[in-house]
């Protein structure tokens, strides 16, 4: 047997005092003059015994009821097999970490109700079921154990409302985990309260000891078929709009708004990437979103996007860049994509320290030793190596050219870090074989191979013109970082001093879209846990160590006690 | 139906309120005497003298059929001693009869004054030589029985002038009193009874066996037959240094059965030896307490 309150058993030695005052006789009798007392021995003489009888059954009484009294108080817990805390029992001390998922996805509607109102329910029982003996935490989304007194912790469950960040489950299992195999308590527990989406599963494997119980709530029937924006992104004037959601949605209508004035509009259905023109626009920095008709979780129904429009940049070409540089720049000069100018140099040589050059590989083998001499000199780390084996092109952020073939190169070789520079995409902005083939090193960009369809294909290819507009406009000029963070759809702006530096754009993580639940096995795979619905949840919270309180029968045997000492008290002479 | 005027039918601290013991008593054996229409004591010498003329309130048993018979006229026979009964009334003065259980009540002692005063006039009234004896621990007061006028007064100044005694030891009264009273004769004691009781017998048995008419009268406090009083007390004996600690509600029912015993032991014993006794509590009435006693 354990107490849930031990510090009340000291009130035990109250019990004797109906003993002491028997024994002390503390109280002194008012004095009384009373002729018969003869008559009053004798009847005394009489009733000794039963006299003696009933002060002894009235003090084992009164003990008996004082000691009840108290270890009432003290709240007995012994073993039962009756329900837990949700069953009205109590349970031994518990260190319990209670993740509450209010992730973007817990503000899906389910049913008219939202999820997370369901969540907040589930989660406020719990609470309200821990005692002063338990050590209690309380997990959100954002991932912090927040410690505090039950009703503190109440508090923030009735706060929360869903956040813009992703919960992944494995992870937060793991830290809870650790949490309270720390604490020096008879049981722990980690309590799951969470829509479980199958996408909240991170890498890996939560690994829970033994002694440690985690219990997950089953989410409630099938999943909402939800649709999300996944990424907005402006490449080379294109709006790239990748969709999300659950399995099996159907497709959806998505507008594309520019400053606020519609400028697309198109059907997509989850897991489809579109893209979609944008209308010729100044320069500047230009703000748009792409939406989603409403659905049960609109909090991924719409997505920010920018987009910074840079001027036309001033080319020149040397005559080394051969043929098809020169009629790719004709092409974009005419189309107003750059111009005459000594911002960007194309050929074999670099230009002066101040200017922009794409450096390709000289035609001569002989002037390769040369071109990197100058390249050293300029304190470039990149440098032309031997000739590396023909194949394919392969890049993230060049549309329209991977894949297609390259017959001659020049690999490039790292003699630095390999970290400086500022390319989009990293230094490494395209490569064959595994090997950089086009590298964004300061000023310069370094070709593996000349522009001419005896080096490569990409001449001949349809997105050679675009390739040379991103080489001149884009990539050797650098552009304005644009970072992604989790967050209310929206787009905030680096400044520094008059001009604008960046743009950070933020929106829920597009995995929060997918409503798909997890199956058991996964749940219990990767946290061991099993999902139970409600009634069970709440059956099997805190029932590592499972007692019953039994001080209301301890009290209803002080009832009884107390009239039977009333009735020897009043009733027997 | 009671008369409600009459103050031997009212509660005795009431009535001890109008006045001095001869004013009480005086009133208690008028309206006593009112509501029986007849002499309550009677003599017991048997010996014939004279005829007289019936008088409505004589008793029917002492006509003389005879000479209703023969003349149609009625007369009743007077006997020889009919107004020469000695009547001697033992009044307990001791230190237990000072008490009372409500100040509300007389004290035993107040009760038993005012009610030997009433009895004196009656046996007075009826030319009965009527004496005193007080006593406690001792006699305290004798006065022999006489018939003279102011008797009466003496016998009510004998009661005034015995204070409240402190011990009681009655069979030495009781016996010291035998030598007094020569001649037979009607014997009252007045007492609360709180001796041994079978020395006590003891002297009454030897008046009785002098051939007295003996009555008890066993006066007692309403609250001396049922125990009361707070939870816990300790009381003391006013007579001894003896005292108990009781709580009085888990005693009162053994005590009132040892007092019912006592009462109940007293009664038997005085029938047993023919000596008539009478319980009376001191909030009886003294007309009542009278009529016990005719």
């Amino acid at each position: 047997m354990t107490f849930l309150h031990p510090w009340a058993l000291v009130g035990l030695t109250a019990a004797a005092i109906p003993a002491l005052l028997h024994l002390l006789e503390r109280r002194v009798p008012p004095d009384a003059e009373f002729p018969p007392i003869r008559y009053l021995t004798e009847a005394e003489r009489q009733s000794a015994r039963r006299l003696k009888l009933r002060h002894l059954l009235l003090l084992i009484l009164r003990t008996a009821l004082i000691a009840l009294l108290v270890i009432a108080a003290a709240r007995p817990l012994v073993q039962s097999r009756g329900g837990g805390a949700g069953a009205g029992g109590a349970h031994e001390p518990t260190a319990l970490v209670l993740i509450l998922d209010n992730s973007p996805s817990a503000g899906a509607v389910v049913d008219g109700r939202p999820v997370l109102a369901r969540l907040k329910r589930v989660a406020r029982a719990s609470i309200a079921g821990a005692t002063a003996a338990d050590r209690v935490w309380l997990m959100l989304a954002d991932g912090v154990a927040r410690a505090g007194s039950r009703e503190a912790l109440l508090a923030t469950v009735d706060s929360a409302e869903p956040a813009w960040r992703r919960l992944d489950l494995t992870a937060a299992v793991a830290r809870a985990v650790r949490l309270v195999n720390a604490e020096p308590l008879p049981w722990r527990e980690v309590q799951v309260v969470s829509d479980l989406q199958r996408t909240a599963f991170g890498e890996g494997r939560a690994s829970v000891p033994r002694g440690v119980g985690v219990l997950a709530l089953a989410p409630l029937g099938q999943a909402s078929l939800n649709r999300g924006v996944a990424a907005a992104r402006v490449t080379d004037g294109v709006l790239g709009v990748t969709l999300s959601g659950t399995s099996g949605a159907g497709p959806a209508p998505l507008t594309v708004r520019l400053r606020g004035r519609t400028v697309g509009r198109m059907l997509a259905a989850p897991g489809a990437s579109v893209p979609i023109p944008l209308p010729s626009v100044a320069p500047g920095w230009w703000v748009g979103d792409v939406a989603l008709d409403p659905d049960e979780l609109r909090s991924d129904d719409r997505r920010a996007f920018v987009w910074r429009v840079a001027p036309p940049a001033g080319v020149r070409a040397e005559p080394a860049a051969g043929p098809f540089i020169a009629a790719a720049l004709a092409v974009l000069q005419q189309g107003k994509r750059v111009v005459e100018g000594a911002d960007v140099a194309v050929g074999e040589r670099l230009q002066s320290e101040a200017g922009k050059t794409v450096l390709l590989p000289p035609g001569d083998p002989a002037l390769v030793g040369q071109a990197n001499r100058a390249l050293a000199t300029r304190g470039a780390r990149w440098r032309f190596g031997a000739a590396g084996t023909p194949g394919p092109v392969a890049t993230a952020s060049l549309a329209g050219v991977s894949g297609i073939p390259v017959a001659r190169r020049y690999r490039l070789e790292d003699i630095g870090d390999g970290e400086r520079g500022s390319g989009v995409g990293g230094v490494v902005i395209a490569s064959v074989n595994g090997e950089p083939w086009l590298v964004a090193d300061g000023d310069v960009l370094l070709l593996g191979s000349r522009l001419d369809t005896a080096w490569t294909a990409l001449p001949a290819s349809p997105a050679f013109v675009p390739f040379v507009d991103a080489l001149v406009n884009r990539l050797a000029r650098g552009e304005a970082p644009v970072a992604e963070s989790e967050g209310p759809p929206g787009v905030a702006f680096q400044i520094r001093g008059a001009d604008t530096v960046g743009a950070t754009v933020s929106g829920p993580d597009p995995r929060e879209s997918d409503l798909t639940p997890a199956a058991a096995e996964l749940v219990r795979g990767t946290i061991g846990a099993e999902l139970l619905d409600e009634a069970r949840f709440a059956a099997e919270r805190f029932a590592g160590t499972r007692r019953a309180d039994v001080s209301g029968l301890l009290l209803a045997l002080a009832l009884l006690v107390a009239a039977v000492e009333l009735g020897v008290a009043t009733l027997t002479p | 139906m009671a008369d409600v005027r009459r103050i031997d039918l009212l509660d005795p601290a009431e009535v001890a309120r109008l006045g001095g013991i001869e004013i009480v008593a005086q009133g208690v054996v008028e309206g006593f005497l009112a509501g029986i229409h007849r002499s309550p004591f009677r003599g017991f010498s048997v010996e014939f003298t004279e005829h007289r003329a019936y008088q409505p309130g004589d008793e029917p048993r002492y006509l003389d059929w005879r000479i209703l018979a023969r003349s149609d006229r009625l007369f009743v026979k007077q006997f020889e001693e009919e107004t020469n009964l000695r009547a001697m009334i033992l009044v307990d003065a001791s230190r237990s009869m000072a008490w009372h259980g409500a100040p509300t009540r007389l004290t035993k002692r107040a009760y038993a004054d005012r009610l030997a005063a009433a009895l004196a006039l009656i046996l007075l009234r009826q030319r009965d030589a009527t004496g005193l004896i007080t006593f406690d621990e001792a006699v305290r007061q004798v006065i022999p029985a006489r018939v003279k006028t102011g008797q009466w007064l003496r016998l009510v100044r004998g009661l005034l002038d015995t204070p409240d005694g402190r011990g009681t030891a009655a069979q030495t009264a009781l016996l010291h009193l035998t030598g007094l009273l020569a001649r037979r004769g009607l014997v009252v004691l007045v007492s609360d009874l709180l001796f041994d009781r079978a020395l006590a017998l003891t002297a009454l048995r030897y008046l009785r066996h002098r051939g007295h008419n003996v009555i008890v009268v066993h006066l007692m406090d309403p609250a001396e037959a049922e125990l009361s009083g707070p939870p816990e007390v300790r009381f003391r004996d006013p007579e001894s240094p003896a005292s108990v600690v009781v709580r009085p509600r888990e005693l009162a029912r053994a005590y009132a059965e040892t007092v019912a015993r006592e009462v109940a032991a007293w009664r038997a014993a005085c029938r047993r030896h023919g000596i008539a006794y009478h319980h009376v509590l001191t909030d009886l009435p003294f007309g009542m307490a009278l009529r016990l006693l005719a």
